[in-house]
């Protein structure tokens, strides 16, 4: 299983390359150590969202990928365990749904 | 993606909370914290924590009852291992609100009656909806009452305990922030594995729905016994008064510290309400309205 939440991607295929990000430890600790960048706690409204950002909706941590994100990725979230896919929300930036 | 049931492993329960977040922690929070001197000195506030702490391990006790009874009706290994670490969360929960009742000067011969004197009889009667699907095998319904319900009620609580409890109490803080961790897994799961399942008995949604509602009736007569009438009053007022400066405790948009116990209920209630339509949408469950107490 890849680290990065950012499920069954390929670079090759796009015809935009997507920007890359580089993580940094926010000191989440909710998931095991080599997964802990991928993860950031949630400030509240004021907070806002990087490209390579998007919301977990069942637990509200935020989901992080060294990729930018676009609408229709398949995300995972480690922290609840679940399984998510990107859409474009109606005030323009990202969401995510839970695929069951 | 496929095998998403994989995750509800021991393995990493093990590695993300015992080898995680609790690594170091005593009961919960770091060795050496105690609960702060204002409430422990204040005989009105002291036995206001006392009370609030009785509903958080009545609520434990019911969940510690429910997922172990759980497990051997559910239909698959995987969530039989993930509620078996359920388990071991919520008795470690009943665990540190009963350490912090001792930590609140509670003798350990005082404890069975503390509850018994203090337990909110809606909470009691919310546990009893609950406890009544565990307790006939009804794991689909059991779920949802257990990690819909309870444990997104148990969120939303647990988050907004914390913030106010960050400036004036740090220990209770830290204590809430491990359960609040725990219960990200225990919504997920109840999310997860019953958005699938219930796709394949929607003749069980209308016992469920029935089920929200009542269990959320009693939710709300408890916050509303808890926020209103309360005797602690002017000392909560005192209270905030000695915040002022203090960073503010912001939960919702709302600081904590600025408002008064009816909008703090009305607060708590609205946003779990909130969380419960959503999340019962998602699973395909029609969230019922209930009558307000």
């Amino acid at each position: 299983m890849s680290t990065d939440p950012l499920l069954r991607h390929d670079d090759l295929q796009e015809a935009v390359p997507r920007q890359r990000f580089l993580l940094e430890d926010t000191g989440f600790d909710e998931v095991p150590p080599k997964y802990r960048r991928f993860y950031r706690k949630w400030r509240g409204p004021g907070d806002a969202l990087a490209a390579n950002e998007v919301i977990c909706p069942v637990c509200k941590v935020v989901i992080r990928s060294t990729r930018e994100l676009r609408p229709g990725d398949r995300v995972y979230c480690m922290p609840c365990m679940s399984r998510l896919v990107v859409v474009r929300a109606e005030d323009g930036g990202l969401e995510a749904r839970v695929a069951y | 993606m496929s095998d998403f049931l994989s995750m509800y492993s021991v393995q990493h329960w093990l590695e993300s909370c015992p080898q995680g977040y609790l690594v170091g922690t005593e009961f919960g929070h770091p060795p050496g914290e105690s609960e702060s001197e204002l409430i422990v000195s204040d005989p009105l506030l002291r036995e206001q924590a006392i009370g609030t702490t009785v509903q958080l391990v009545v609520g434990e006790r019911c969940a510690l009852a429910a997922s172990s009874g759980l497990i051997n009706s559910a239909p698959d290994e995987a969530s039989k291992r993930f509620l078996a670490t359920q388990t071991l969360d919520e008795a470690r929960h009943v665990e540190i609100f009963t350490q912090r009742l001792f930590d609140l000067g509670l003798k350990k011969s005082e404890l069975e009656s503390a509850i018994e004197q203090y337990a909110n009889p809606n909470l009691m009667k919310f546990a009893e909806v609950l406890l009544e699907k565990v307790d006939r095998k009804d794991f689909v319904a059991g779920v949802v009452g257990q990690n819909v319900v309870l444990e997104g009620m148990a969120f939303s609580v647990f988050e907004m305990m914390y913030a106010g409890s960050q400036t004036l109490n740090p220990k209770f803080a830290h204590t809430l922030s491990g359960t609040i961790a725990d219960e990200r897994r225990h919504v997920g799961f109840g999310e997860n594995r019953i958005g699938s399942l219930i796709q394949e008995h929607p003749e069980k949604k209308p016992a469920i729905e029935r089920m929200q509602k009542e269990m959320s009736y009693y939710m709300l007569a408890t916050f509303a016994d808890s926020f209103r009438n309360n005797p602690a009053r002017e000392e909560f007022k005192k209270l905030r008064m000695s915040t002022s400066g203090a960073p503010k405790a912001e939960w919702h948009g709302a600081d904590l510290n600025a408002l008064e116990p009816e909008e703090m209920e009305s607060l708590l209630a609205d946003t779990v309400l909130k969380e419960f339509k959503v999340r019962l949408g998602r699973i395909g469950i029609e969230y019922q309205t209930p009558i307000r107490p």
